[in-house]
């Protein structure tokens, strides 16, 4: 039978996956291959391992040992293997850090089955999902390549359907100085925009002071994040934190 | 310089220094590294969390000890048994008097190094059987993993021997393996030794490590809100 399951295209070139190897490992990392003491207090702590039957292969230190395993074999790996390491790290993990809770040493397995993540994305491997949302990040810094037009248009939209209900009620862009500043999902303008405009209902009854930045730094999800692309990751925060500093604000508020 | 002198000389040095300065160097590699490539334990190190992270599962305060009390009490046991005999039996206590150094300190009467020897024997079995039945545990279990067992296991057994050499199980070993009664102090020795040597080398390291390990999982839950 034909495997159901659908890889991303695999190219693989040991050079590049040492250095993505390389790059990404630290003093935490590597003391956390040496010390595990394989001693499965973790097992059932981890979700994946209950729902799934007692299954051996979803015991938490089993996949966050595969990356001791893929260390070293310094890039010397097939595509059976990579496949392998894909469905782990992506199938098997939601990266949660509730097994490390139980862990005496207090190894950090989801940051393993990330950094085994890190290094399939900089091989190309990652889901097409995941893949496309870095790209819009990087090229418009949101993750639904949402313009900063159609942004600004739908909050005007929505302040004004927003003022049919609420006579006086504003969405306020750009408000230097203001106490917080408000950020969103990438979905939310794109897909449904009522929820800007609950939340700015919301903080016009209890007369907050808040605003939206109208060009970048607006958008709080972090898929580069589950992908482990650390550096997509790191400039997406900075955007938010640029926004904030640049308004001057106090706080920045995520929505739910 | 018979094999004796030799195992009772320059590698008992070797294996203390190996141990000592492996361990150390443990630390430092991880020092080194980390400065350069982990700055957030650094840019959030609070000394609160680490002290709270690190004493609440060196010592029984913690989740594990709920959730899997039988096995988690064991390996206080055993961990307690495994230091404390070396360290206070009274025979070895002589010999550190004896030496250059003249020291001495505390030494527990023998019967408890006897019982507590037994106890380090009996948990070592129950880990290696442990390893083999439990599903979970057999998947991640590695050969090292058994033979840092016997390892650990191994200067327990011969101590025991060595000390009740009227007892059948002396007889038992003898009779098996004839030079062991010959050689038995020194195959003690260096049982003793090759534990000290491969810890730097192995995951015993976690006797300094796990400290480390602490500290940055209470730094990073800490500072999150977290338990640490
Ligand atoms: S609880 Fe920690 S030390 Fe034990 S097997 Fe799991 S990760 Fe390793
Ligand atoms: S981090 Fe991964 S392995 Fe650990 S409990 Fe969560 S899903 Fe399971």
């Amino acid at each position: 039978m034909a495997d159901p399951r659908k890889y991303p295209e695999i190219t693989i070139n040991p050079e590049s996956i040492r250095q993505a190897i390389d790059a990404r490992m630290n003093a935490r990392l590597k003391m956390w291959m040496r010390i595990c003491a394989h001693c499965g207090l973790c097992a059932d702590t981890c979700h994946f391992y209950v729902a799934k039957d007692r299954d051996p292969k979803m015991v938490p230190s089993y996949k966050a040992q595969k990356l001791k395993e893929f260390v070293k074999k310094k890039g010397q790996v097939d595509e059976a293997y990579l496949k392998e390491i894909y469905d782990i790290a992506y199938g098997d993990c939601t990266v949660c850090r509730r097994c490390t809770m139980f862990c005496p040493f207090g190894i950090d397995m989801a940051t393993m089955v990330a950094t085994l993540r890190g290094i399939l994305t900089s091989q190309g491997m990652a889901p097409e999902g995941l893949k496309a949302a870095i790209k819009n990040y990087q090229e418009t810094g949101n993750q639904m390549a949402v313009s900063e037009e159609d942004w600004v248009e739908t909050l005007k939209w929505m302040e004004e359907e927003l003022q049919e209900e609420l006579p006086g009620a504003v969405i306020p862009i750009d408000k230097k100085g203001a106490k917080i500043m408000y950020t969103v999902n990438a979905r939310e303008p794109k897909f449904y925009p009522q929820d800007i405009q609950l939340a700015a209902k919301v903080f016009h009854v209890v007369g907050e002071d808040w605003t939206f930045p109208s060009k970048v730094g607006w958008d709080d999800t972090n898929l580069a994040m589950f992908a482990g692309d650390l550096k997509t990751a790191g400039y997406i925060v900075q955007l938010i934190r640029d926004a904030a500093e640049e308004l001057q604000v106090q706080r920045v508020v995520i929505t739910e | 310089m018979t094999f004796s002198a030799l195992v009772e000389g320059p590698l008992l040095w070797i294996a203390f220094l190996t141990f000592l300065i492996g361990s150390a160097l443990r630390l430092l590699f991880f020092i080194a590294l980390s400065t350069k490539k982990d700055k957030p334990v650094y840019r959030y190190f609070n000394f609160k969390w680490m002290m709270l992270s690190i004493l609440r599962w060196l010592l029984p305060l913690n989740v594990d000890i709920k959730k899997n009390p039988v096995f988690t009490i064991l390996g206080y046991i055993f961990h307690i048994c495994l230091l404390s005999v070396p360290l206070f039996y009274s025979a070895h206590i002589a010999l550190w008097q004896e030496s250059r150094f003249g020291w001495s300190w505390w030494q527990m009467p023998d019967v408890w190094a006897d019982w507590l020897t037994l106890i380090l024997i009996a948990i070592s079995i129950f880990f290696i059987i442990r390893r083999l039945v439990l599903a979970e545990v057999r998947i991640i279990t590695t050969v090292s993993d058994y033979l840092l067992i016997l390892v650990c296991a191994l200067p327990f057994v011969t101590g025991y021997l060595n000390t009740h050499p009227d007892g059948s199980a002396y007889a038992w070993v003898t009779s098996a393996l004839p030079l062991y009664g010959q050689y038995s102090t020194l195959i003690h020795i260096l049982t003793g030794e090759l534990m000290l040597i491969l810890v730097p080398f192995t995951k015993l390291s976690h006797w300094v490590l796990f400290f480390v390990s602490r500290t940055v999982i209470g730094v990073e839950f800490g500072r999150r809100n977290y338990t640490v």
